[in-house]
């Protein structure tokens, strides 16, 4: 018997035969029997069972999509969660079923009898579970996007959901909104989950007081005061040592713990609880959503704010798990570069001591140990993240399972970082084309391999920063014969496997192409931004007919205008900050696809790229340098002097003296480029510090001189050339190609005699013997 | 170190070479041809890029191997028209340097083709020595350069690479002569005698020669421009990822499978529509017989403890009876009687309590933050209109009057909390009913 028959028939004729209406009602009974002990199978992690039983319902009830629903999920889990493909098949199968059937259940029940009630199908073939599910398995492939996008019908409709799937819809929404970094999105759910559940970024102190009910809650209230007041010192105290020692970090925080249970006080760890799992009562979401409000502060770096709504969700969690706010603050001040307090607070809340998040602890502690410049200990941690994360993998059962928890792709990410840092671009390319599952649609990845492929070509060609000089015969005959304008290429660079140029230009496109999609689409928003506003209103407008009533909520909203205020203000702040990281992302996305160009002989692209670069809004002065370095050197490979010319003539001052190309200042803005927010702390000695190396201003201006002697010398003008060249030496004594220029002008003048002096004074210059001399000793 | 990219000639090529420039006895066209069958076409090129490099610095090599050079470089390219020929600017200067011996610049000339020299023929069956001494100069006019480079410099090939740097890349040697101070480097006494003890100073023109020829490169000395490598776009501590554990979003199980769904279904679209309007009074009814019928409806009616609110407002009776259904389970009451707490005083909230009151005993804690709120609410009430505080109080003194005459409440409890109610609200009748009220309990 169809379950759409039994259905239909009970909706439309009551009336009916007494003896098939009984039939139908014992099917039902064994079936929601059989399902009842699906669920407790499924619940204790007996998959096989589970999916016995389900197959018994699917024999009854024919194709019912909730049947083949819990069954894909329970083959999902049986599998070890590993064929998320499949599962995504199963459900979008499912998913089509139950709309197809619900539209035609809908059709017949109009049919029979029109203008009643069509509830039944409704909820026989409602495929939110399905869809929710979808879009689950979607984020934890890192498909932020698309879970978004399956999501946003279900959020527009969310106010007829049952509350626990709402919640959970909502949740979703709020993890996206942060990993996809959208801070727009994310103040949506959280205004209507705010509206909705009521507790938001208005006054929380009016609400705290009344949240009090019962009385050994309220009786309570003094001594967890108390207590709370003690715990916070204890954190306190732990955080004014000065040490940065790990171990002496982890006593202290054990000491820490011990005087807190002697409070009697332990936060129980709830970050290993699903969402199910978690009974939400009200006092839970509060505490919950006052951390979101502090992700998303954290997000859009309005730290100020942060600190202040982080304190009071640390006061929200005292009676309950503050492992979480600690978490937060503890990035708080890491992002406020103060990392020896966010180390501590970061052991404080003692996610290390829980498999399942020891390998976040132990990434985070590596960003902090990055941070200061101690690339080996940072590894050590990264690759001990590493390690966690892929033993929970592989932990059985199934159950405690979490592919949520499963960061290792974020972690393989600071992985390559560090690497690159350290100057392994083989090893850092590794780890980026493993994150790229990820991060593949954001530019700066692609700006990141092309970087290592840069380093490994730099470091395969060592030899290009030297001069190499033959010695040829003795005595009377000794000639000198000089190696130039040809790669020495090193056994090394057999090492560069897969790195090179062209996969480095490859990058480099592709970062540029995200990157311009990503501004079109930013100028297009603003556009339409009038527009979105009054979607806000009107979704605001359906979910206030929930709390029309709850005037509660309108007083909170005129008292918390300044905190809507703030948050806007905020929102627009991080707007900012976003297009002006594109912008800087921009200038060296160009700039070294420029370089890569020249290197690869296209001086056409070179300077096509050269000259986009010189053309994007407020570009660095630093890039601007290179932009016009780069456009010369490409113009005189298309033998168009002129206008190579005109390109270093940029920095003329009068006839023949350059200025400086940029200051140290803009260099050091350049490498802090949204230090704005946190101007205050951030110490430039730190370990990024030493990230970037670059021309010192007067190098640069040394290098404006030998390259207009360069194109002096090509065109003829010898004594001009010398000038140049002269200064240019003066500026960058030992750079060779600096030299090399100088010595070709001095033979052109006739003067071989002052070639050689200048060859033998410069250190970078190797004298080689000839290889009959080798082979004879 | 790999260096084979650079070195353009083996060893055994340039020793071949060395012994062809000085086999100068032989007639110069079977040195030629020992040349092509010693050494591969392939070569070529690099041969004779070692050589020109030699014949630029007059002093390498002496006369018959000058002559025997330009030779070879001519030979490479005789079956090709004299523009294909890379080094054919070179053998056009050489043919017009004066420094030159006047038999080299003629012999060029006949390479060259140039006018009335056009018997390179019957030179190079000659040998190099008896090329030199059978030279008679009288007979010979030499051109000037312009007029050679008129004559094959438009069709010049300009070389392998075309930008400007390669164009006027240099190849020349730098003398860097290895002898004591104050000794002139030209003297002969420097070069090796035979059987001799080398002296300081002193080399081999020959083991020199074979050192060029193995060492040389293609490339030559050009001017060098300056490229810059981008620097490392600094890591932004945003870009190194510090994660925060977010919620565990597990797979849900869809728990209405088989569940039978057409029981109460009435029930909670009508209570979905209560959430929004006042229901029909049959409409009340059909719920209230429907929540009777199955006691557990009521968990999954739909109806949750942050629903409650609007339901109050616009249903409190049906709200009363979910709450008195919900009797049996005290975490759930628990739950929605918080939500009571929390909402905002109104005549529909109060009213569900006091009815609540008769129906079911209440926790006392409940009723006394109840009061507490109600009280509050009136004093806050006070930022509004004056209207809405009057109507407040006098709500809130008809609640409690009611509560206080049903013995609900124990008016010793909240005695003198009541008591500051009254006298602040003393304009108000019922307020001072209320007082009145407690005063008699006193």
């Amino acid at each position: 018997m169809d379950s759409r028959d039994s259905s239909s028939a009970v909706a439309s004729d009551a009336a009916r035969d007494a003896s098939l209406l009984s039939e139908d009602a014992a099917v039902l009974s064994v079936t929601s029997t059989l399902a009842k002990s699906a669920l407790s199978c499924f619940q204790s992690g007996k998959f096989e069972d589970c999916i016995d039983i389900l197959i018994q319902l699917d024999q009854k009830q024919h194709n019912d999509p909730k049947v083949l629903h819990n069954m894909a999920i329970a083959e999902y889990f049986k599998g070890g969660c590993s064929k998320s493909k499949k599962l995504l098949e199963e459900l979008n199968c499912v998913k089509k079923q139950s709309e197809e059937l619900a539209s035609a259940a809908r059709e017949q029940v109009e049919a029979v009898n029109p203008g009643t009630n069509v509830s039944v199908s409704k909820d026989q073939f409602d495929s939110t579970v399905t869809t929710l599910n979808i879009a689950v398995t979607w984020f934890h492939m890192h498909q932020y996007t698309k879970s978004s996008s399956i999501l946003e019908p279900l959020f527009q409709n969310i106010g007829r959901l049952d509350e626990t799937i709402a919640l959970q819809i909502c949740f979703l929404l709020l993890d996206i909104a942060l990993a996809s970094h959208d801070a727009v999105k994310f103040l949506a759910v959280f205004d209507y989950m705010d509206k909705a559940f009521g507790v938001g970024f208005g006054s929380h102190e009016e609400n705290g007081s009344t949240m009090q009910l019962s009385s050994n809650q309220g009786s309570k209230t003094s001594s967890l005061l108390s207590s709370s007041v003690v715990a916070d010192t204890v954190a306190e105290s732990s955080l004014c040592e000065e040490t940065l020692d790990y171990d002496n970090v982890l006593a202290a925080e054990f000491e820490a713990e011990k005087r807190m249970k002697s409070v009697g006080h332990i936060p129980a760890n709830n970050l290993l609880k699903t969402l199910s799992e978690r009974s939400f009562s009200t006092a839970d979401l509060k505490l919950e959503l006052q951390l979101y409000k502090v992700r998303f502060l954290l997000l859009t770096r309005n730290l100020k704010l942060a600190k202040r709504e982080v304190k009071h969700a640390m006061n929200i969690a005292q009676k309950r798990d503050s492992s979480m706010a600690l978490l937060l603050k503890s990035q708080l001040e890491y992002a406020h570069g103060n990392h020896q307090k966010a180390m501590k607070l970061l052991v404080v809340s003692g996610i290390h001591k829980e498999s399942g998040t020891s390998g976040i602890f132990n990434n985070n502690l590596g960003c902090i140990y990055y941070q200061l410049g101690k690339y080996e200990a940072s590894s050590q941690l990264f690759s001990k993240a590493l390690r966690s994360c892929s033993s929970l993998r592989n932990e059985k059962p199934v159950k405690t399972f979490s592919l949520s928890q499963n960061k290792s792709l974020l972690i393989t990410y600071n992985m390559g970082l560090l690497y690159l840092a350290r100057g392994e671009p083989l090893l850092a390319a590794q780890c980026f084309q493993k994150a790229s599952v990820v991060f593949c649609r954001q530019p700066l990845i692609w700006l990141r391999l092309a970087e290592c492929c840069m380093m490994a070509l730099q470091s395969g060609l060592l030899d290009r920063s030297e001069i190499r000089v033959n010695v040829v015969g003795k005595g009377k005959y000794r000639k000198l014969m000089i190696e130039e304008n040809e790669h020495v290429e090193l056994d090394g660079s057999a090492q560069c496997g897969k790195l090179s140029l062209p996969l480095a230009r490859a990058c480099l496109s592709n970062g540029i192409y995200l990157l311009n999609e990503s501004l079109l689409n930013e100028s297009k928003s603003d556009r339409e931004s009038t527009l979105s506003v009054g979607m806000n209103e009107t979704k605001e407008a359906s979910s206030a007919d929930h709390g029309e009533a709850n005037t509660n909520s309108d007083l909170k909203e005129a008292k918390g205008g300044l905190n809507q205020d703030i948050i806007q203000s905020s929102l627009s702040a991080f707007k900012n900050i976003q297009s002006r990281e594109k912008l800087l992302i921009k200038q060296a996305l160009l700039a070294n696809m420029a370089y890569v160009e020249l290197e690869l002989e296209n001086p056409i692209k070179a300077l096509a790229a050269a000259n986009s670069l010189l053309q994007v809004p407020d570009c660095s002065k630093i890039y601007v340098f290179l932009g016009h370095l780069y456009a010369a050197e490409a113009l005189c490979l298309l033998n168009r002097p002129v206008e190579a010319g005109a390109h270093l003539s940029a920095y003329l001052v009068g006839q023949d003296d350059f200025k400086l190309p940029y200051e140290q200042e803009d260099f050091d803005q350049w490498r802090m480029h949204t230090s704005s927010d946190c101007e205050e702390t951030l110490d430039s000695s730190t370990g990024n510090a030493r990230d970037s190396v670059f021309l010192k201003p007067e190098e640069a201006r040394g290098a404006l001189f030998a390259d207009l002697a360069a194109l002096l010398a090509t065109q003829g003008h010898h004594d001009q050339a010398k000038a140049m060249i002269t200064h240019a030496l003066t500026l960058i004594p030992n750079n060779v190609q600096a030299t090399v220029t100088a010595v070709y002008i001095d033979m052109m003048l006739g003067r071989s005699q002052d070639a050689l002096t200048r060859l033998k004074q410069c250190t970078r210059v190797s004298f080689v013997p000839g290889r009959l001399e080798v082979r004879a000793s | 170190m790999n260096r084979s990219t650079t070195v353009l000639m083996k060893i055994e090529e340039s020793a071949t070479v060395l012994s062809l420039l000085k086999s100068d006895l032989l007639p110069m066209e079977v040195v030629l041809s020992q040349f092509n069958s010693k050494l591969q076409s392939s070569s070529h090129l690099a041969v004779c890029n070692s050589l020109s490099m030699m014949l630029q610095d007059q002093k390498m090599l002496c006369g018959t191997e000058r002559i025997i050079a330009f030779g070879i470089i001519y030979h490479c390219y005789s079956s090709q028209k004299p523009s294909f020929n890379p080094f054919l600017s070179e053998m056009i200067s050489a043919a017009c340097n004066e420094q030159l011996e006047k038999s080299e610049r003629a012999f060029l000339l006949h390479l060259l083709q140039w006018n009335n020299y056009n018997n390179v023929k019957e030179i190079l069956k000659q040998s190099a020595v008896d090329y030199i001494r059978s030279f008679d100069p009288s007979t010979h006019d030499f051109p000037e350069l312009g007029e050679l480079q008129r004559e094959y410099g438009d069709k010049a090939d300009t070389g392998p690479s075309s930008h400007i740097f390669a164009d006027y890349s240099l190849k020349k040697l730098l003398h860097d002569p290895d002898v004591p101070r104050g000794c002139d480097p030209n003297s002969p006494e420097f070069d090796v005698q035979p059987g001799g003890n080398p002296r300081i100073g002193s080399g081999d023109r020959d083991e020199a020669l074979s050192g060029l020829l193995e060492n040389s490169t293609m490339g030559g000395l050009a001017p060098r421009w300056i490229r810059p490598c981008p620097p490392r776009y600094p890591v932004h501590q945003s870009e190194l990822l510090w994660i925060d554990p977010d919620n565990k979003h597990e797979l849900v199980w869809d728990d209405k499978m088989c569940a039978d769904t057409s029981r109460g279904a009435t029930v909670r679209d009508l209570l979905v529509k209560g959430l929004k309007m006042t229901l029909s009074p049959s409409e009340q009814e059909d719920i209230t017989t429907e929540l009777t019928n199955d006691p557990k409806l009521v968990y999954n009616c739909g109806i949750t403890a942050r629903k409650l609110p609007q339901l109050v407002e616009h249903n409190p009776q049906i709200a009363v009876e979910i709450l008195t259904k919900l009797n049996n389970n005290k975490e759930i009451l628990d739950d929605f009687l918080a939500a009571l707490v929390n909402m905002d005083m109104s005549l529909h909230s109060m009213e569900v309590v006091n009815r609540l009151t008769t129906a079911v005993e209440l926790p006392k804690e409940f009723i006394r933050s109840y009061i507490t709120n109600c009280i509050s609410s009136c004093e806050n009430a006070k930022q509004q209109d004056k209207y809405m505080q009057n109507r407040l109080v006098r709500l809130v003194c008809v609640f409690l009057q009611s509560l206080i005459r049903n013995n609900i409440i124990n008016v010793k409890d909240l005695f003198i909390e009541v008591q500051a109610f009254c006298i602040e609200f003393s304009r108000v009748r019922e307020a001072a009913g209320l007082f009145r009220l407690l005063k008699t309990l006193e």
